[in-house]
Parts: structure tokens; sequence; C-alpha cells
């Protein structure tokens, strides 16, 4: 094959793949813009009158607070928890490593469909209100492990010499962690904080079971789509789609600022 | 008139003999059943630069993580300036470590990294500069790197950095956990002679391991060879190149003939694999079977027996050229020898070709073990 015909051959690829990665989601873009109350391809007639009615909802406006509250909650708790937990998991020898480290990825591989019903039937069993609470535990037992995985990456790079070089120089093992440990592991924390938000945000399976009364962004849209479509449900879908995405290129430029601060 | 002893004319010489700054007493490291340190003893003077050269696994890096605190010792005492010291953590020891990896800070600069100790003594920032910025100027840095990210140093002037960054700390000792081993040969020669040149320059007591006893000639005052946690032989590099104590040591330094020899009854030393009387120098007391050690370059080619006092018959097999050097394989019978000569314009020497090798009794060295 001709070196142009390979080349030809590779962005064809990449843009079938680009394509299928994103055109779901600009579908719901386009769903979201009509001007009829039922979904119809292709779009008769455009028209922004479902936004403006979904914003001024206070239902939604609910949702929104539950859902970034969970996230919000389950990312500092997950962060705190996953960051020890991978100091354990990728920077200590210890007995019993090996083992801690199959128990605690162990989560991730349940079916969180039957990861929810379980946390459902435990939190009746001990007599606890299942809402928007229950919810952040619940996610917090699948998203901990996620977690702790993604700062173990950054951690299994770590130089444990750091820590001697800062102790032998006189530091207190307190000044060795914030002076050394903690900024040059803050790239994994970040990043595992950033997995912690979204996979709070878009977490459906987990919230249908044991958010009880209260509903995030994913069980309503769920509901909304079982009965009582509207274009709502693609404008909600959106936003939540597109403000992930902000979210992560905005934490991306931060980095990519800081990074070129430094240098 | 005789008079009392006169203390004002004490030779200079007995000044040298400096006392210990570190004394090392039956130190020993287990673990387990197994002693990676086993009862060490040692005297380091102040000001000294000594190094520690042994193979992996012969225990060194245990050894120097004990001195600097990063390691419990089991038993024995580590006494730095008379006072015990083992229970000391390593952040209360006045010892710094340059490590293998450097262990530079990576969020850091160069200046920031070299102010790190200070910042820790609690000293305010401006003075903390104005001491980055001289230790900067004393490792030949330029000023500019004071605000340089750490990972876009190079090799040396990482190890620079590092060296800075210790010295900054104002050490009693330095530590050296083989900072130099990961560096390409023709940097790693000028970092030495550099590194010797610090020592002179801050008069700090270093303590230096290595693998390469090539690297700890060049730069220390003695050296300690160590195997399976022992210290077989301490010395100057002098005494350790022309007197070394058995084969291990003899061989660790090179290129070096070995020939396993016995003595007969008649005081006179014979080789074990062919049939050949030597002439040594000294024999040591009680010796009985042991290894006769001659340098390459004390062994030379000759055109008749006469002219040294051990002379064997060989074939030329190959030759190699070591810089200024040249190095030839010559084969007696089933034994390979090796002589080196200074490079000369022309050689006259062919492969295959019959020659005369020999030594005077003075080059040779006889070793027990």
């Amino acid at each position: 094959m001709t070196d142009r015909g390979r080349r030809a051959l590779i962005w064809a690829w990449t843009l079938a793949v680009l394509v299928f990665l994103y055109l779901p989601a600009l579908c719901i873009l386009l769903a979201s813009l009509t001007a009829s109350r039922y979904f119809l391809f292709p779009i008769q007639k455009w028209g922004l009158d479902w936004w403006r009615k979904t914003f001024e909802s206070l239902e939604i406006r609910q949702l929104f607070a539950n859902s970034i509250t969970i996230a919000f909650c389950v990312m500092v708790v997950a962060v705190v928890i996953a960051f020890f937990g991978a100091l354990a998991f990728a920077r200590y020898n210890w007995k019993g490593r090996t083992v801690f480290q199959k128990i605690v990825l162990l989560p991730i591989f349940f079916p969180q469909s039957v990861l929810g019903l379980a946390l459902l039937l435990w939190f009746n069993a001990i007599g606890i209100q299942t809402s928007w609470m229950t919810a952040i535990f619940a996610h917090l037992v699948w998203i901990i492990p996620v977690v702790t995985l993604v700062i173990s990456i950054q951690v299994y790079s770590f130089d444990p010499a750091l820590e001697e070089a800062a102790f032998d120089l006189g530091a207190s093992r307190w000044q060795v962690f914030r002076e050394v440990t903690l900024p040059v592991l803050l790239p994994g924390i970040v990043s595992g904080a950033f997995f912690a938000f979204l996979l709070s945000w878009g977490n459906f399976p987990l919230s249908l079971f044991t958010t009880g009364a209260d509903a995030t962004i994913p069980k309503y849209l769920y509901a909304k789509m079982v009965a009582g479509y509207t274009p709502g449900v693609p404008v909600l879908g959106t936003v939540s789609t597109f403000g992930a995405a902000l979210l992560l290129l905005g934490g991306y430029w931060l980095v990519t600022l800081r990074r070129r601060a430094q240098s | 008139m005789p008079e009392g002893p006169n203390l004002l004319k004490v030779p200079k010489d007995c000044m040298s003999k400096r006392p210990p700054i570190l004394q090392l007493k039956s130190l020993t490291k287990s673990f387990g059943t197994f002693n990676a340190v086993d009862g060490i003893d040692l005297d380091i003077a102040e000001g000294e630069f000594f190094t520690i050269v042994g193979p992996s696994g012969s225990g060194k890096t245990t050894l120097i993580r004990m001195l600097a605190g990063m390691e419990q010792a089991s038993s024995g005492d580590i006494i730095l300036s008379g006072t015990r010291i083992n229970d000391l953590p390593a952040n209360k020891r006045p010892t710094c470590m340059v490590f293998q990896s450097l262990a530079l800070f990576p969020h850091r600069t160069v200046g920031e990294n070299i102010e790190f100790p200070l910042k820790i003594k609690g000293i305010d920032p401006a003075q903390r500069k104005v001491r980055a910025l001289a230790l900067l100027d004393q490792l030949r840095l330029p000023p500019n790197y004071y605000g340089k990210s750490v990972l876009r140093c190079s090799g040396g002037e990482r190890q620079r950095v590092a060296l800075a960054r210790a010295l900054a700390f104002d050490p009693k000792i330095l530590f050296f956990d083989e900072p130099l081993s990961a560096i390409d040969y023709k940097l790693r020669k000028t970092l030495e002679k550099e590194l010797k040149d610090i020592h002179r320059e801050t008069g700090k007591t270093f303590v230096y391991i290595t693998h390469s006893l090539e690297e700890a000639m060049v730069m220390s005052d003695r050296i300690g060879v160590m195997r399976a946690g022992n210290l077989v032989q301490v010395g100057t590099p002098n005494e350790i190149y022309s007197s070394p104590k058995d084969k291990f040591v003899s061989e660790f330094m090179g290129d070096v003939n070995v020939i396993p020899v016995s003595m007969n009854g008649s005081r006179t030393i014979t080789a074990d694999t062919f049939d050949k009387t030597f002439t040594v120098a000294t024999i040591p007391q009680a010796f009985s079977k042991g290894h006769l050690v001659i340098r390459p370059e004390f062994v030379r080619f000759v055109t008749e027996a006469k002219e040294a006092e051990n002379v064997l018959e060989g074939k030329l097999y190959n030759e190699y050229a070591l810089g200024s050097r040249i190095q030839y394989q010559v084969r007696v019978g089933e034994n390979v020898f090796i002589v080196e000569k200074l490079r000369q314009h022309s050689s006259t020497l062919r492969r295959d070709q019959t020659v005369l090798i020999g030594w005077d009794a003075k080059d040779s060295i006889l070793v027990t073990g």
C-alpha cells in the first residue's frame, strides 16, 4: 500500500471512531432543540422552548442540587479515603498487601444493580430510611475502589527516596507529608477527584436503588423515559453530558496553566 | 643541654592523626538469621573521604543506611563525635545523604530544592536565597538555574543540585549512596574529580559507597573493601592497590594475574597448575597455599631469561588497545596471563608469536585465601 493510501485509511478509521463515540451525544443535543412535544426525527420545527421550560422547573433545580450535593460529598470522602488506601496499595510493603489489593478492587466488577439492591436490603435491614444521604454511601462503595486505583497509578511512580531525603534533611513526619508526599502526588489526587465527582454525577444503577424518595438527574431521566417523555429529557441529558465535559476540560486547562507557570 | 620533651617540636605528621568523627563498634544488621552487616569495626577521621567498596549484596547499602539513620542497627554502636547515635532517627542526625536516585523534589525548582533544609530550619527566605546562590556558585552552576525546574536539568546538573542541597543542610558527615552509578563514563570521570575538589573546599567528612574500586581510587583518602557484610581490607588507595590482602581484593581491582600456588618443603613457591617455581620477595608467616598476584603493568616482555627474576615462555594470543596502554593476552600452556604496556609507535609483536614474559619478585604479592 502506498504511504498516501495508508495515511488516508488511518484518517478514515479515526473519523469513524470519533463519529461512533460522539454522534450519540450530538443527537441528544439535536433532540433537545425541537419545538414539538414528541420525539420525531428528522426534526420538523426547531426551538429553544424546552430549554427555557426545563430551567424554569423547580423540580429540575432540585435534581441538580441533589446530584451536585451527592457528587461533591462523594468526591471529598472518596479522595480522602482512597488517598490513604492508595498509599497502602502501592507505596508500602506490608503483610497482606496483595490480598488487600484484590479485595479493594473487587467491588469495581460487581454488577452495580446487584450492589445497589444489596445495599437497599441492607439499609432496610438495619432500619435506615433511604435518601440522598444513603446514596452517597452507596456511591462510595463503588467509587472508592476506582479512585484508589486511579491514585495508585500515581503512587507507583513515586520514588520513596523522596520521603527519605526530606526526612534526612531534618523534616518531621508531618513536614515530609505536607512538603513532599502530598504535592508530588497531587496530580493523582486531582484526577481521582474528577473521577469521583463524574462517576457519582452520572451514576444510575446505585442511585435507582438507594436514593429513596429523592431523585438524581440520571434517575429522573430514566423515569421520564419509561413514562412521560418530553424534550426536557434530552435537554437535561445534554446539560448533564456537556457539563461533565466542560468540567473535565476546565480541569485540564487549569493543570496546563499551572504546569506552564512552573516552567 | 638536655631538657624535657619539647612539645612545640611535635612533627606535623602527628597532627594528621585526627580524632575519629565516626566510630563503628561491632555494628551488625540482621534480617532473620542473615547478617547483612556482620560486626563491623571502623574509625573514620574528621575531614576524611572514606569509600566503602563492594559488589552488590555485600551489605554496603545497608551499612550506609544504618549510618544515616534510615535503618535500625541490630546490635553494635554508631558513635558520632563521642555520642552514641543508634537511636536517633535520620531527621535528628547532623548527617545527610545523597541518594542513588538523587531524590530531587520534582515539584520544586533548583533553588527550592537547595533551600529545603534551610526552610525546615526556619531560616527566612532572603537569607535562604543568598545561601542557595552561594552554593550554586560553589557547584559551578549558573545563578539563573535558581528558578529552573529540576526536571529540566541534565544528569550532571542534577548531581550538583543534589550535592548543593545536602551541603545546604551543613551536615557533619555527608553520605553518598552510589550517586554516580547511572551516569555515563565520561561525565562520571569529570564528576568524580569535581566531588574530590568539593571535598577539599568544604573540608567535610565524606563517606561514599560504590561498587567500582576504580571510582573509589580516584576520590578516596581511604577505602574499605566489603564482602558478605565484613570489611575485608581497609587502607589507602595505594595500599589496596599494591598490597591487596587476598584474591578477592586483588581481583576486585580489575584485570590482574592470579596464579594458584603452594609452598613446598624447601620454602619455595610453586605453581599448582603448571611446573614452575617462583621467586617472591616475602612469604607470609604460616603460608602453605594461596595465590600469587601480579599486576599486568608489572609484567613485561623480555628477550632473555636473565632479564627478570621470574620468566615464563608463552604464545601471544591477542592484544587489546586501552587508550594510552595496550593489553596483551599471553597463553602459557592452558594458563592466561595479561601484560600491559604503554602504547608505543611501533610494535613488533605478532599473534601466535612465542614470547618470554617476566616480572621481578618485588612486583608480586603472595596472598593467602
